[in-house]
């Protein structure tokens, strides 16, 4: 929010420090001075005023008491001595407030006899300087006493409105307004405003509306400063989606005490500089009148809280130069009385802060805490999350961190339906409007960013996804390697599960219906489901040629796809060393035929299951399927490696065994053992 | 002649005949047919050494020395030139295989861990040290923890300093971690230290400074007497730990609703260390977050007593870490997913 330096000045006979000083102090003690701007002989200071300070901050006058308490200079306040003429303003004016709930206070006065014309100088230019168009006299100096005290107000010409009475209620559906600015507004039973007999002068506390318009004509005028429900005004300026100097005071609340003071200043300056002739007293609608808030402050709480110990009559001499009252003092209490227009302090921590604050935080020591010495708790998730990276890493996988955020065609094309899929409300853009099902989709949006300037690209990310019902969200570990690469894909899983301490994996051949989703996306003969005993713990599969071609991807890519959750339960930090047997290990070669479709698995499985404990490893070195090899058949190599550990074996007894397996092996009809 | 005069002119002969020969050796194999030829079994020196048999015992001892001591010295002329000529081949190796040590490694395809994973593991690791127990939540929040328990009441100004994402289920992603706060101390009683790091979101358009998801990390202590002086003390200890400098934090009010009194805390610049320089507007420093101590009603509404517990909270944006650590000037690069990007970590 904008706010003058000389203004600012104009509450002070004392000089205050240069702006850019002043700026500082006050981003110190009070809140950020974001810019400080020259404006001929004026400076414009952009403070960051935070909603809890709305009530009394949004004015020159707020910002005149901050600094006259972190400074200690006196306060000067503008004049306001009415010179009234002998006709009461309640004569001329009937205030009806039907919608009690949402008018606190209303206040009016009405002035007679203005010459309406052009502001003055000095005026004209604050307001321009502050973001404001000068209007007229009367306009003016209505937002003039706004920027000056906070409190929002409103001129009407009194001889526009029809019976000269103002209603104060709630608009009718569809009841229509024109506003000072031309536009039109469709109203309805929420919003609350300022009526005549005929229909609507004003949407309270955010717009006056054209019937009732001041203009070069006007001679009587009244002057509303009122004191609307926070929540109303809120709620209204959002139905309308309009936001105004006004409403954006009133959202914040405001203090009640202000309606009558803002008034007759304003009538004062109207006095003063159109010629006005103010009525006598007031029409001051004010039901229920609020005390005053009372706190009690223990000082040695204000001690424990903010780590250093501020003398008593400090303290008491920083509240009571921001307004306050200190009713009772102890050596350890203070009893203090809020001032009316403080409407965001009620509790003692409140106080605390504003003692803190003028004192200076900077005057608060660095103290480390005295305390047990637990030692924090080992969190599993970040400790597995952590060596899963890092192994991915370690096999030449780079990190992504992608958007949680995908479109209606990216999630359909990865084979997800928009019914399936969780919906926001508020889209930044149709790009983002649904929260991701899966890692892939933004994977492959980076692989086709990245085939322009990489090759051989593999790449992870470790990140929650999100689907309808009651799972919500979950953690996924998705990775792709670019190419036709199926089998290091699978190679990388075998080390990842390893090095998790996750034994018993397979992988079952995924052979999807045509109605699946997940036919959609792989391809239909090179995908598997990974398992631990019977539960599918992920996925591994190439991406379906469609796919590839439809984001015109260079190349073929495999990729595998964990639920986190499930592999962080299964992992397991335990680790056993196997004994190094110290007799030597023997070598035999096994090549067998066997139909194309025979499973790799199957032969292995044949192999150990015949060699038992004395078979250290069997290692499969060649597939061939070209030249001289019958069609429909392939040839399958094995490295068989013998060891025991409590023995040499001789190669009698290795041959025994591996006849016995060639034996069981050609005992299918149609597998033959090449010798 | 005799034997013995025999043997003795035949050993002067040898003697000169073989030093020639293994001066004469040009490699290995030259060397080994000098060997064979006066060191074998066969060879005349073995020869003359067997037939001093027939020889008078004084005789045969003085021959048979000198021819022993003829053997030694072939020996060793033979071992010196074994090692002169390996020298030599070596030398004539090494020159073949001369390469340029300045041509560019073949270097062995390691990945990359994101830098953000990489700024949030050195945080974790500073607080823990401290004592700080890793939390995380979740990033779909009800309204109630985003803001209701937080002190932010519905239709209260104070709610516009969020810009929320709302779910067509009326759920919300989370603008900030501060409701894992609440859900820890609702499980977990004092003395408590945490700190939360995960992914929020706000709903505004990214730019350079601005993300629509981004990683925030909460921190939380609450005991007996915990105070905005140890508040201080910790954060410039870690900021210390982190940015490996000297730095000093200052704390300024602001306001957020779930702490009382607020702060805002600035760091010492750490381009310029305080001097004042561009990166930090002139001011010598650098706002790093928002933190404050914890407000009674928050407490509440976790289930603990205020008369009994105080503590402080903070959160801290982790991309403006990364990008003061590595000097990034544009917040979007994090999530592009561009590998000329992330294999610079």
């Amino acid at each position: 929010m904008l706010f003058s330096y000389n203004w600012l000045q104009s509450f002070f006979k004392k000089k205050l420090p240069e702006p850019e000083k002043l700026a500082e102090i006050l981003t110190i003690h009070f809140f950020e001075v974001e810019e400080i701007e020259k404006q001929g002989n004026d400076w414009v200071l952009d403070i960051d005023i935070l909603p809890n300070r709305g009530s009394d901050c949004f004015s020159h006058h707020g910002i005149a008491r901050e600094i006259s308490a972190i400074l200690g200079y006196k306060l000067e306040l503008p004049a306001a001595r009415l010179k009234e003429i002998k006709n009461e303003t309640k004569d001329f004016l009937k205030i009806q407030v039907k919608s009690k709930k949402d008018c606190n206070r209303y206040t009016a006065k009405v002035v007679t006899d203005v010459k309406v014309g052009s502001s003055p100088v000095w005026i004209k230019e604050r307001l321009r300087a502050l973001g404001l168009k000068p209007i007229n006299n009367i306009v003016d100096i209505a937002n003039y006493v706004m920027l000056e005290t906070g409190q929002p107000l409103h001129a009407f010409d009194l001889d526009k409105i029809s019976e000269r009475k103002i209603v104060i209620r709630k608009a009718q559906k569809r009841e229509r307004i024109t506003t000072l600015d031309n536009e039109r507004y469709a109203l309805d039973k929420d919003i609350l405003v300022i009526a005549d007999s005929q229909g609507p002068l004003a949407i309270a506390g955010i717009k006056g509306g054209k019937k009732a318009e001041i203009d070069k004509k006007t001679k009587n005028i009244v002057l509303e400063s009122a004191n609307f429900n926070s929540k109303t005004i809120r709620k209204g300026s959002k139905a309308i989606d309009l936001k105004t100097d006004a409403s954006w005071r009133f959202e914040h609340e405001i203090d009640f005490n202000l309606t009558q003071s803002a008034v007759n200043r304003a009538s004062y300056l109207i006095q003063e500089l159109a010629k006005g002739e103010p009525c006598k007293g007031l029409i001051d609608f004010y039901p229920k009148k609020l005390g005053l808030k009372k706190i009690k402050l223990d000082l040695n709480y204000t001690q424990s809280l903010l780590g250093v110990k501020i003398p008593a009559s400090r303290t008491k001499s920083i509240l009571k130069n921001l307004g306050f009252d200190i009713l009772v003092s102890s050596a350890s209490q203070l009893m203090v009385r809020v001032p009316a227009f403080r409407l965001d302090i009620s509790i003692p921590e409140d106080l605390i802060e504003e003692v803190g604050r003028i004192y200076g935080y900077e005057n608060v020591p660095l103290t480390f805490p005295v305390g047990a010495l637990i030692p924090p708790k080992r969190n599993f998730s970040i400790f597995w999350k952590d060596r899963i990276k890092d192994m991915l890493r370690g096999a030449g996988f780079t990190e992504l961190y992608n958007y949680s955020f995908v479109s209606k065609k990216q999630g359909e094309m990865f084979g997800h339906n928009v019914f399936d899929m969780v919906e926001l409300e508020n889209p930044l853009s149709a790009e983002y409007q649904y929260l991701r099902p899966s890692l892939i989709p933004n994977m492959f949006r980076a692989l086709e960013q990245n085939q322009k300037n990489f090759k051989n690209i593999r790449m992870f990310e470790l990140g929650k996804i999100f689907q309808k019902g009651k799972i919500g969200e979950k953690r996924m570990l998705t990775a792709v390697i670019s190419g036709d690469a199926f089998y290091e894909a699978k190679g990388t899983v075998d080390l990842l599960l390893n090095k998790l301490g996750i034994s018993d994996v397979w992988y079952d051949e995924y052979k999807p219906t045509p109605e699946h989703s997940k036919s959609l996306i792989w391809h239909p003969k090179r995908c598997a489901e990974i398992k631990v005993g019977q539960t599918e713990i992920g996925f591994l599969g190439e991406i379906s040629p469609k796919i590839i071609g439809e984001l015109k991807l260079k190349s073929r890519a495999v990729v595998f796809d964990f639920d986190f959750e499930k592999l962080q339960k299964l992992a397991s930090e335990e680790q056993q060393f196997m004994p190094i047997s110290p007799y030597p290990a023997a070598i035999r070669d096994i090549a067998v035929l066997v139909p194309r479709d025979v499973l790799v698995e199957q032969v292995l499985n044949k192999i150990n299951m015949i060699g038992g404990s004395l078979i250290r490893d069997v290692d499969l070195f060649d597939i061939y399927d070209g030249e001289e090899i019958p069609e429909g058949k392939k040839n399958l190599a094995f490295h068989v490696i013998y060891q025991a550990q409590d023995k040499t074996l001789s190669s009698k007894e290795i041959d025994e065994i591996q006849n016995k397996i060639i034996l069981a092996l050609d005992k299918d009809p149609e597998w033959e053992v090449r010798k | 002649m005799n034997i013995g005069n025999m043997a003795k002119i035949s050993l002067k002969t040898i003697k000169n005949r073989a030093e020639n020969e293994i001066k004469n050796s040009k490699n290995l194999k030259d060397l080994d047919g000098v060997y064979k030829k006066y060191l074998d079994k066969q060879s005349e020196l073995s020869q003359i050494l067997s037939s001093l048999k027939k020889l008078p015992k004084t005789k045969r001892i003085k021959l048979g020395k000198e021819a022993n001591e003829l053997k030694q010295i072939l020996k060793k002329d033979i071992e010196q030139k074994t090692k002169k000529i390996k020298e030599k081949t070596f030398k004539q190796t090494y020159e073949k295989e001369w390469i340029d040590v300045t041509i560019p490694g073949k270097k062995p395809v390691l990945g990359h861990l994101h830098p953000l994973t990489q700024v949030k593991r050195e945080v974790e690791r500073i607080f823990e040290l401290m004592g700080f127990s890793i939390i995380e939540g979740p990033e779909v929040e009800t309204a109630w923890y985003n803001f209701d328990v937080l002190n932010i009441p519905k239709d209260h100004p104070a709610r516009d300093l969020w810009d929320t994402f709302y779910l067509k289920n009326g759920m919300l992603l989370r603008t900030h971690t501060s409701p894992v706060q609440v859900r820890y101390m609702e499980k977990n009683n004092p003395p408590l230290r945490i700190i939360v790091p995960g992914r929020i979101f706000r709903h505004e358009a990214s730019n350079a400074n601005h993300e629509f998801n981004f990683y925030h990390i909460e921190g939380l202590m609450v005991d007996k007497k915990i105070s905005a002086a140890n508040f201080r003390a910790i954060l410039q200890e870690f900021y210390r730990q982190f940015f490996k400098k000297s730095v000093k934090i200052r704390m300024r009010p602001s306001y957020f609703p779930f702490v009382e009194p607020g702060f805002e805390v600035d760091m010492t610049c750490t381009v310029c260390l305080g001097k004042g320089c561009a990166a930090c507007g002139r001011t010598g420093w650098q706002e790093m977050m928002g933190a404050g101590m914890v407000h009674p009603n928050v407490l509440k509404n976790s289930g603990l007593n205020p008369k009994n517990w105080q503590g402080f909270a903070f959160g801290m944006g982790l991309e403006r870490l990364a990008m003061m650590k590595y000097k990034i000037n544009d917040i979007r690069l994090f999530y592009k997913g561009d590998l000329r990007f992330l294999k610079q970590f």
